[in-house]
């Protein structure tokens, strides 16, 4: 020391926390992705896996949430998409793609889910209804250990997935693969009991600990203004189910088809499928995105939907509403149609206003009615919902979003339910609003990549059947996909804030460990925030200060 | 080894036989023969060193500061405004305790610009932290640069060897040179303690403040002090291997019955010898003493030599302008210090090249033979008797 | 020695005295780390020095000598020629502020390049004496206000121009020079990896914001660093033997008002229509620079988009600390 000599680092006995008015931390945010997926996933995590290259990890976290990544992957409208940050930047994450991609990957990788450690109680639930929203409730139930028994009064399981929903979207081997991985977890499935039929709500109810009923909406919602019935005239959902069972029966040249969901759609385009050379969906509501701030007066069908109907030739008359059906005696002719002035009334009705003078007339040999449907809850008198008394409702049946991607958020909630009914606790609220919104990122750090999208069978072809239209993404674009990923809220070990922190008062500690402050040594600049990209560190003011 | 040599030529020998791994110079008159005789001998493969021909004095004394840092031995050389642009160098090079050494070709510093011998560059840097050593002849110069490296590497403190520009760098005179294998012997490597190394990462050259710094110097000084013991064991064990001595710190002539004394520095004291023989000779009881060491001032060794003197005369080439004579002040301190009450007069002359002739010499001893108190402050040696009549007491 | 992350060397690491949000600990944490431990460091007076070393103790991890201000590149040509033919691999690095570089360091560093030293000289550029209290250097950029260079009524901050030091380094023959930017560390480290594949002398420039002299916010210096880049005040380039061999394109140009606007360094500008005059100066030395190298039309696959892109599990990580026994 007398010569001028210092020890390496000795420097650290000198505490420069002490200089800091306001300290950093590490905390995730909620992506709002996961946010707005109903069943609550949590997609950057499972991005974030798939980035890691560890697949099946992904598909577990996936599954923590949802068993029908398969499904949901085809079908679902991914509101996770319409909320991604990323859409900002330059285009949503193809997160429904990633979704499918890993649910095809279980299946032909043979991933099953984990069996639960130990039976959680020898507690027996039962739930009636083999729907997302049964199946998901089971699931989550039969995952911590619950003896689960479903009753459905179908043949095969799956509910509006299995009848509701035509090949082309969603082959059946896809969904039945992942009925079946939740089967496997030891749930019972009573097929072809119709309870309040076969088996009385109130037998039901004395033999289970808790019931939760997901029955969906099974019965056709024609509005009772247009007298659209008889001979000619057939529900949506009864001839969905006609042709999911495998039916396919011929049609006359002209379908004229009323209703503005993607039941209507489905409806349009198996029609197509099945030799109708004019296939015409009546609806008075308008384009989705056509009618901004006014979401009651747009389609309920998804916009992907609706353009692959048209390009399939179904043809769309908009802001129209049905008058009456016009007949030559008991042969139908078509329908007596005029413009709409708005569809629903101030209480948020169906009660559409149609123009006087404007009626015109659109011809067809067949009327197919998809305007909505309902439950059907004859004979389940016992089992309207009453949580104190263990008796749980959910899906459809009880109203909501009516997707299957809902539902089985539904389901996963009844269970959350159930269970703390069954353990003597306060159920816990599983949704949770996003904390990560966009102005938390910087987004400089993110370099513009054009989304992937993938391909459709060509349009002359797939309407010789009931084949797949959208096809998956490749893995290398899943991979990409992924990529993309902003990791909104959480730490993607980047390792920003570790390089840097000028005080050294960052610690990595390795990977999938992310990194420690020592607050020994910060002095509290806020660089590690303000170069974070996640916005995964926030500032909190030392107290005192 | 008995050869006639030419002094830069016989220091440059003197450095070849330590083995310095780094040599690093500026030209500069009268250092320059040092250094181009040192990169003949790298350039013929005589001597396995790093010849650095740096863009500045600055640069040469921070190339050896940074060698040795390094933990090689260094040599660098210069004078007069050369020394002075080192003068940061310099005191760094001190502060940092690094055992650099370099000779000094002594010449007076500008303005006006003058090329030629005397002592205010080095003696203008006594107070830098270096050890100063002042030759009398080539021969010393050979030996003293010699022991320079062992002095320097046993107390971690540089030394400077001062020898009079022209007067020795450029004058032949045969020089006795020793062996390799001899020098090998008795200076072994240099094993710096404190060299950088990655393995043993150390801070060299840090901060201090006002509660430590004041510790540093205090340090640095008594480690000033304590070099003394190791000049005079450095010049026994050289004497002892070698055969040869010039003094240690101070080196007297004819001291013995002396009452009055001349002390001087580097290559006059050869004249001054002369001087006392030929006064002896007419009787007078003088004598000499060369001051070797000015630093660490000798000052306890010269209050001994000087026990039997009744007065004393400092003949040095360099001047503290406004003040007088440096040497002279020093030793009226020491004396005064030690309670001795000897009149001390301050001789200055042999500025810028001056020849101080034996007869400049025996007209000092003759001032210094006055009685009373000395003069405060100095008397110039050989003025020009126009000028002096012309700007008496400007 | 402080071992506390195992990732990095930390060869300058905590208890240091740097101010908050010191944009020179940071620039130089990257150096060292990415350089490793089998180096030697010569640091010129300044900042770095001062705060790294005080009161017997050392920041520093590495072995680490100090000087004076203006002889660090003639102490590091001492200690690389200490080094030569002996056994070891360490390297010889030189870190000096602006000030030791561009003004008092300049002859030294001219004396190291010019006698084909292996040294790597980094030269962190704050662009003032920040250490005395923000006084003018050949590095401040014109128009900036410092202690000795403010505005007034007869001045618009520093009259002159900022040395292009990477020019004046790269005439020497110089066989790699560089600028580089903390807010860029792959590009960072790309230049320091390659600088030290290399051998002989080499320089690498890294500008390095001073929340106080530039008068900004502690946690904005690595977005002025960003902005410095992205609006062609400050190039990143790569010098071989004087030739551009590397160029930084900008994937996206800023208005020089969007960097001058942090930095009450430049507030003055924004008063009156002589600041408006100086803006549109700035504008043009920034134009001029973008035309110089080529920032919007290099053809090379590294822009500051692909630079500065975030990635999870990071953009590679430092030297392994090997070397650091104890």
């Amino acid at each position: 020391m007398s010569r001028l000599r210092f020890d390496p680092g000795s420097s650290t006995a000198y505490r420069t926390g002490d200089w800091r008015r306001a300290r950093p931390i590490y905390a995730d945010r909620w992506p709002p992705c996961g946010a707005g997926c109903p069943a609550g996933e949590d997609i950057q995590a499972y991005l974030a896996l798939l980035q890691a290259g560890r697949e099946e990890a992904a598909w577990r976290k996936l599954t923590e949430q949802n068993p029908f990544p398969a499904v949901c992957g085809r079908i679902c409208p991914h509101p996770c998409e319409s909320a991604c940050n990323r859409a900002r930047v330059d285009e949503a994450v193809a997160i429904h793609q990633v979704e499918r991609h890993l649910g095809d990957l279980a299946r032909g990788r043979g991933f099953a889910h984990d069996r639960p450690r130990a039976a959680a109680a020898e507690r027996h639930v039962g739930v009636v209804g083999a729907g997302p929203a049964g199946l998901s409730c089971a699931y989550q139930l039969a995952r911590v250990g619950y003896r689960v028994t479903i009753y459905d009064a179908a043949s095969e399981p799956g509910g509006t997935l299995r009848w509701g929903v035509p090949d082309y979207r969603l082959p059946k081997d896809a969904l039945l693969h992942e009925v079946e991985a939740i089967l496997a977890l030891g749930v019972t499935l009573r097929l072809g009991v119709r309870i309040g039929a076969d088996l009385s709500a109130g037998e039901l109810r004395t033999r289970h600990d808790a019931v939760f009923t997901a029955i969906g909406n099974g019965l056709p919602l024609v509005p009772a203004e247009a007298d659209v019935t008889g001979h000619g005239v057939d529900s949506g959902i009864a001839f969905l189910r006609r042709v999911n069972a495998g039916e396919r029966p011929s049609l006359p040249a002209r379908v004229a088809v009323i209703g503005a969901g993607n039941t209507a759609i489905d409806v349009a385009r198996c029609a197509r499928r099945l030799g109708a050379a004019e296939v015409t969906i009546v609806s008075p509501q308008d384009r989705p995105g056509h009618r901004p701030g006014q979401p009651a007066e747009e389609m309920t069908a998804l916009p992907t939907e609706i353009a692959q109907a048209e390009a399939e030739g179904v043809r769309l008359l908009l802001r129209l509403g049905v008058q009456r059906l016009v007949r030559s005696g008991e042969h139908l002719d078509g329908l007596q149609l005029a413009y709409v002035d708005h569809v629903f009334d101030d209480a948020g009705r169906f009660r559409p206003v149609l123009y006087e003078g404007t009626e015109t007339f659109l011809p067809a040999d067949r009327v197919i009615v998809a305007t909505g449907q309902q439950p059907d809850w004859s004979g389940l008198d016992v089992l309207q919902p009453d949580p104190a008394a263990g008796i749980f409702a959910g899906g459809d049946c009880v109203g909501g979003a009516r997707t299957a991607v809902a539902a089985i958020g539904s389901g996963h909630q009844a269970a959350e339910d159930v269970m703390a009914y069954l353990e003597g606790r306060a159920p816990v609220e599983l949704g949770r609003a996003a904390t990560a919104s966009f102005d938390t990122l910087h987004t400089h750090y993110y370099r513009r990549v054009p989304r992937h999208t993938s391909v459709e069978a060509d349009t002359d072809e797939r309407q010789r059947d009931f084949r797949e239209v959208q096809s998956g993404l490749e893995s290398v674009a899943v991979a990409a996909e992924a990529a993309r990923c902003l990791s909104c809220g959480v730490c993607m070990e980047c390792d920003n804030c570790w390089h840097f922190c000028p005080d050294a008062a960052v610690i990595k500690l390795g990977p999938g460990q992310r990194y420690r402050f020592d607050y020994e040594y910060c002095k509290g600049c806020g660089i590690c925030a303000a170069e974070c990209p996640t916005g995964h560190i926030r500032m909190e003011a030392e107290s005192g200060t | 080894m008995r050869r006639q040599l030419e002094g830069s030529r016989a220091v440059a020998e003197a450095v070849r036989l330590c083995r310095p791994r780094v040599i690093a110079a500026y030209p500069i008159t009268p250092q320059t023969h040092i250094v181009e005789h040192l990169s003949q001998m790298v350039a013929d493969g005589e001597l396995a060193a790093e010849c650095i021909n740096t863009e500045s004095e600055f640069a040469a004394a921070s190339v050896a500061l940074g060698a040795v840092a390094a933990g090689a031995r260094a040599y660098t050389a210069s004078a007069a405004q050369g020394l002075l642009l080192m003068t940061e160098v310099l005191f760094n090079i001190a502060g940092l305790r690094l055992p650099v050494v370099m000779t000094c070709a002594n010449r007076a510093v500008g303005a006006p610009i003058n090329i030629f011998n005397d002592h205010q560059d080095s003696l203008s840097l006594r107070d830098a932290g270096w050890i100063q050593l002042y030759v009398e002849s080539n021969q010393e110069a050979v030996d003293s640069m010699i022991q320079a490296y062992r002095i320097a590497e046993a107390c971690e403190l540089p030394v400077m060897v001062c020898m009079d520009g022209f007067f020795l760098t450029h004058t032949f005179e045969p020089v006795e040179l020793p062996e390799q294998a001899q020098v090998d012997a008795w200076l072994p490597p240099l094993r710096f303690s404190r060299a950088l190394d990655p393995v043993a990462p150390a801070t060299l050259g840090g901060g201090s403040e006002p509660d430590n710094y004041l510790e540093y110097r205090r340090a640095q000084h008594q480690a000033l002090d304590h070099a003394a013991d190791e000049i005079v064991s450095t010049a026994a064990a050289f004497q002892s291997t070698f055969g040869r001595t010039h003094g240690a710190l101070i080196d007297g002539y004819r001291l013995d019955d002396a009452e009055r004394v001349l002390i001087t520095l580097g290559s006059v004291m050869g004249a001054v010898r002369d001087t006392v023989d030929a006064l002896r000779e007419r009787g007078e009881r003088v004598g000499a003493l060369k001051l070797r060491c000015v630093r660490p001032f000798p000052a306890a060794g010269l209050v001994h030599a000087l026990r039997g003197a009744r007065r004393v005369a400092v003949l040095e080439k360099a001047i503290s302008a406004g003040a007088g004579g440096i040497i002279a002040a020093e030793l009226r301190a020491a004396m005064h210090a030690a309670g001795i009450a000897l009149p001390v007069d301050g001789f200055v002359g042999g500025l810028g090249g001056r020849d101080l002739t034996p007869a400049s010499i025996e007209a000092v001893f003759a001032a210094s033979a006055a009685a009373g108190p000395a003069p405060i402050g100095c008397q110039f040696v050989d003025v020009d008797a126009a000028d002096e009549a012309a700007r008496p007491g400007e | 020695m402080d071992r506390r992350d195992p990732f990095r060397l930390n060869a300058l690491t905590s208890g240091h005295r740097a101010c908050s949000g010191c944009g020179q600990a940071m620039a130089a944490r990257m150096v060292g780390d990415l350089i490793g431990p089998d180096a030697i460091f010569v640091n010129a007076t300044g900042c770095l020095q001062v705060f790294t070393t005080h009161n017997a103790q050392s920041a520093w991890q590495v072995p680490w000598l100090h000087s004076v201000f203006a002889n660090a590149a003639a102490v590091a040509s001492g200690v690389e020629a200490a080094r030569r033919g002996l056994p070891g691999s360490e390297r010889v690095v030189v870190q000096a502020g602006d000030g030791g570089t561009f003004d008092i360091g300049l002859q030294c560093l001219s004396g190291m390049i010019e006698r084909g030293h292996d040294a790597l000289f980094v030269c962190y550029d704050n662009e003032a004496y920040m250490n005395t209290g923000v006084q003018r250097s050949g590095s401040t950029p014109h128009a900036a206000r410092t202690t000795t260079s403010p505005p007034g009524r007869l001045s618009e901050g520093k009259r002159h121009l900022k040395k292009d030091m990477l020019a004046i380094v790269a005439a020497h023959h110089m066989p790699y020079a560089a600028t580089a930017s903390v807010a860029f560390f792959p590009d960072l480290k790309a230049k320091v990896e390659k600088a030290m594949r290399l051998r002989g002398p080499r320089f690498l420039h890294v500008f390095s914001p001073c929340p106080l002299g530039w008068d900004h916010d502690a946690a904005a210096s690595v977005q002025v660093a960003r902005l410095a880049v992205e609006t062609g005040l400050f190039p990143l380039v790569e010098l071989e033997y004087g030739a551009v061999t590397g160029v930084m394109r900008l994937a996206q140009r800023r208005p020089v008002e969007d960097y001058l606007r942090l930095q009450g360094r430049f507030k003055h500008l924004f008063k009156d229509a002589h600041g408006a005059a100086e803006l549109r100066h700035l504008q043009a030395l920034a134009d001029a620079n973008i035309r110089r190298y080529g920032l919007l039309d290099a053809t090379t696959a590294w822009d500051t988009g692909e630079a500065g892109r975030a990635q999870r599990g990071g953009r590679g990580g430092y030297a392994p600390a090997h070397g650091a026994a104890s």
